[in-house]
């Protein structure tokens, strides 16, 4: 027979009993389309709810005044959202915070008025990262402290602007950041969407492949298709191709869901980060998709071999573990600090498609690199393809004892 | 016809078994990390023939079955079909046979029009012949009622049904079956002994291995038995009675084991 119709008989046979089974859709199908956009949403809309809450709650608070400033509690009470409240003594702050009692205290100290500026200690739980204590503290006395400031600079002549200006600050270091809005958006998506397509290209393929490789053993059916007077390497390219399809469908719906995520997000987000992610279009998702297509065959022959060698699902299982550890660090490395896409970088398996789809999405990607990337993972698809033709030809691995 | 000729199998042992058998005891056919699980075993079975294979548990039998079905390759010697070598032409050898043993399984999400189907294209059954080929074989077997139910929803016979056709689809000419009624109930068992039986009609050549004397008195024209992986008897059933020293198949078969070659390599052995 020739071999390209009974790769094609064997492909179309495995299509067939992929799509029935339930699990497989639900890695391949379902899960990409479904998580994301569920993830994501729970992630962005509680920090912009805990942004919110911080910034509206009422904060309540306790005063220790020594310096007989009654400005600075008159000017916390005209902010919103302050309520004073009774505690023992200044000793008590730390308990009553820890407590939960107030959310700050504020101490204002005696001081000599002729030679010290006003200090006004304002205790707090810094540990607290979404804390909102100390920035709504400093808003609510930014403007008696310029109040204060503006007296001293006309005690001192400066009564214009100009003159203030320059008395305050007769040296600026201003910043120019040369990076474009796309590069820094890029900086921070690039680090987590290569693990994304490369962890669903991983994911998609994984049950195809156990079951088209250990599942005949299991189901006790190699033996028979063994006798098939077809040649071993179209069986492989059969199986292959339905677990590479398998993968390249999950990376895909990943891609798309992820590219319609971000333009409905863009609208609901708005503001800063809103524009940050509109720079990230689809024509740079579609290139990214094809620099994620020669990894997922290499995953797709790299399972399968794995998978025909076990002999049962259970084997195949166990033994693809640590597979996906060896996919999912090196596709990490876009989120190390430092890490970034060169002529060295450029020759590690998986970290080099994960920098490239980094470098892809801030819009700086090498063409030159890319092809070379593109070339020798699918030159490394090919030998591992190989190297499981050779491998489905061995007595050993598959008539296991 | 096929021809068998000092057909021979070592098995290169993982280095963990290297010391003793699996049984911890000294195996006569392990040689440092080879296993001579097959020794220059010869025989002839002619067109329209069902020969019986018969040996104890781990005498070589599925070795034997599938190492002339070409699943996997002899160490030494060779056999042909009909002139066709299982060295030189194992795909050509594959067309011609039929292959079922007692674990064959099935794809469980495939109806068994599929998967017979499947079969037929991988075997070079022409796609034109190949739905009135298997509407006929479902027709014979009886299958009919459920050809489009999935494979997992069948009963054990209904299942054993969907092999037999499976192995028949291509129409192949030599028949082999290792151990095919093993874990089948009385009923479900029948329905292969009379495929079996079916086939001598049609000039087959069909080869079998059993532990169950009685399918080898209800079917076999000959049998031929190894123990150890060498042949020690290979003749009519009446022969085998009367060289075993008994009229039960069962007593004959342990008279035989108990004077052959195996027997001697074992006390060798021990
Ligand atoms: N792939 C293999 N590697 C090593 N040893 C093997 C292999 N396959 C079979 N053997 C050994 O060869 C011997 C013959 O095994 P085989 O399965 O052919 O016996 P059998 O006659 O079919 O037995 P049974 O009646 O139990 O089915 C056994 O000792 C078995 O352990
Ligand atoms: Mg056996």
């Amino acid at each position: 027979m020739r071999g390209i119709s009974a790769v094609w008989i064997v492909a179309r046979k495995e299509f067939v009993e992929m799509i029935r089974d339930r699990k497989t859709l639900f890695f391949m199908l379902v899960l990409p389309v479904v998580i994301i956009p569920v993830l994501g949403n729970v992630v962005v809309d509680f920090t912009l709810d805990v942004a919110k809450e911080e910034a509206t709650k009422t904060l309540e608070y306790a005063v220790f005044d020594d310096a007989g400033e009654p400005e600075v509690e008159a000017a916390i009470g005209r902010a919103p959202a302050f309520a004073k409240v009774e505690i023992g003594s200044r000793e008590a702050i730390s308990a009553a915070i820890a407590a939960d009692e107030i959310d700050f205290a504020l101490v204002i100290p005696e001081i000599d008025r002729a030679t010290e500026p006003l200090t006004v200690e304002l205790h707090f739980d810094n540990a607290r990262q979404t804390s909102s204590v100390s920035k709504r503290v400093h808003g609510a006395l930014a403007g008696y402290g310029e109040q204060l400031r503006d007296a001293k600079l006309a005690e001192v002549g400066a009564t214009t602007a100009e003159a203030r200006e320059l008395l305050l600050e007769p040296m600026a270091v201003v910043e120019r950041g040369t990076a474009t809005a796309r590069e820094v958006a890029g900086e921070v998506a690039g680090g987590i969407l290569p693990y994304i397509f490369i962890m669903f290209a991983l994911l998609g393929a994984l049950y195809p492949a156990i079951d088209l490789g250990a599942g005949e053993k299991e189901r006790g059916t190699l033996e028979t298709l063994l006798l098939a007077p077809i040649r071993r390497r179209d069986i492989v390219l059969g199986k292959f191709l339905v677990i590479f399809g398998a993968g390249v469908v999950s990376a895909t719906l990943v891609v798309i869901t992820i590219t319609v995520w971000i333009a409905a997000k863009m609208e609901s987000v708005g503001g800063g980060a809103g524009e940050l992610l509109s720079t990230i279009g689809p024509l740079d998702m579609v290139l990214a998709w094809v620099v994620v297509l020669p990894i997922t065959a290499v995953f797709a022959a790299i399972l399968l071999s794995i998978s025909i060698y076990a002999k049962s699902f259970k084997e195949a299982q166990s033994y693809s573990a640590p597979l996906q550890i060896f996919a999912i660090l090196p596709a990490m490395a876009p989120m190390l600090p430092g890490v970034e896409l060169g002529w060295g970088t450029a020759l590690i398996p998986v970290t080099n498609v994960s920098l490239a789809i980094k470098e892809i999405i801030k819009g700086t990607i090498d063409p030159m690199m890319l092809v070379v990337i593109i070339a020798s993972s699918s030159v490394i698809a090919g030998v591992l393809l190989g190297l499981c033709t050779w491998w489905f030809s061995r007595e050993e691995v598959l008539f296991r004892q | 016809m096929l021809e068998v000729e000092k057909l021979g199998k070592t098995f290169k042992l993982p280095r963990r078994a290297k010391a003793g058998g699996k049984t911890g005891g000294v195996d006569p056919r392990q040689e440092g990390r080879s296993f001579h699980a097959l020794r220059e075993v010869s025989f002839k079975v002619e067109a329209g023939e069902i020969l019986g294979l018969l040996g104890p548990n781990g005498a070589g039998k599925t070795t034997l079955l599938r190492t002339l079905s070409t699943a996997i390759a002899p160490t030494r010697g060779t056999a042909r079909f009909d002139g066709v070598d299982i060295r030189e032409e194992p795909r050509r050898v594959r067309q011609r046979i039929g292959f079922l043993s007692g674990s064959t399984g099935l794809y469980g999400r495939l109806t068994p029009r599929e998967m017979v189907s499947y079969y037929g294209r991988l075997h070079g059954v022409p796609a034109a012949e190949l739905p009135a080929r298997v509407d006929a074989l479902f027709a014979e077997l009886e299958m009919q009622s459920y050809a489009d139910k999935r494979n997992d929803d069948l009963s054990t016979g209904m299942k054993q049904k969907v092999s037999i056709a499976r192995t028949l689809v291509h129409d192949p000419d030599i028949i082999i079956l290792d151990e095919p009624t093993s874990g089948l109930d009385v009923h479900a068992a029948a329905g292969i002994l009379a495929m079996i039986e079916g086939l001598r009609r049609t000039e087959k050549t069909v080869l079998f291995s059993t532990h169950h004397m009685h399918e080898v008195e209800r079917l076999c024209d000959r049998v031929v038995l190894i123990d150890v992986g060498i042949k020690v008897f290979e003749g009519s059933v009446a022969e085998m009675r009367e060289a075993g020293g008994d009229e039960a198949l069962d007593r004959a078969f342990l008279g035989l084991l108990g004077k052959g070659q195996g027997a001697t390599l074992r006390k060798g052995a021990a």
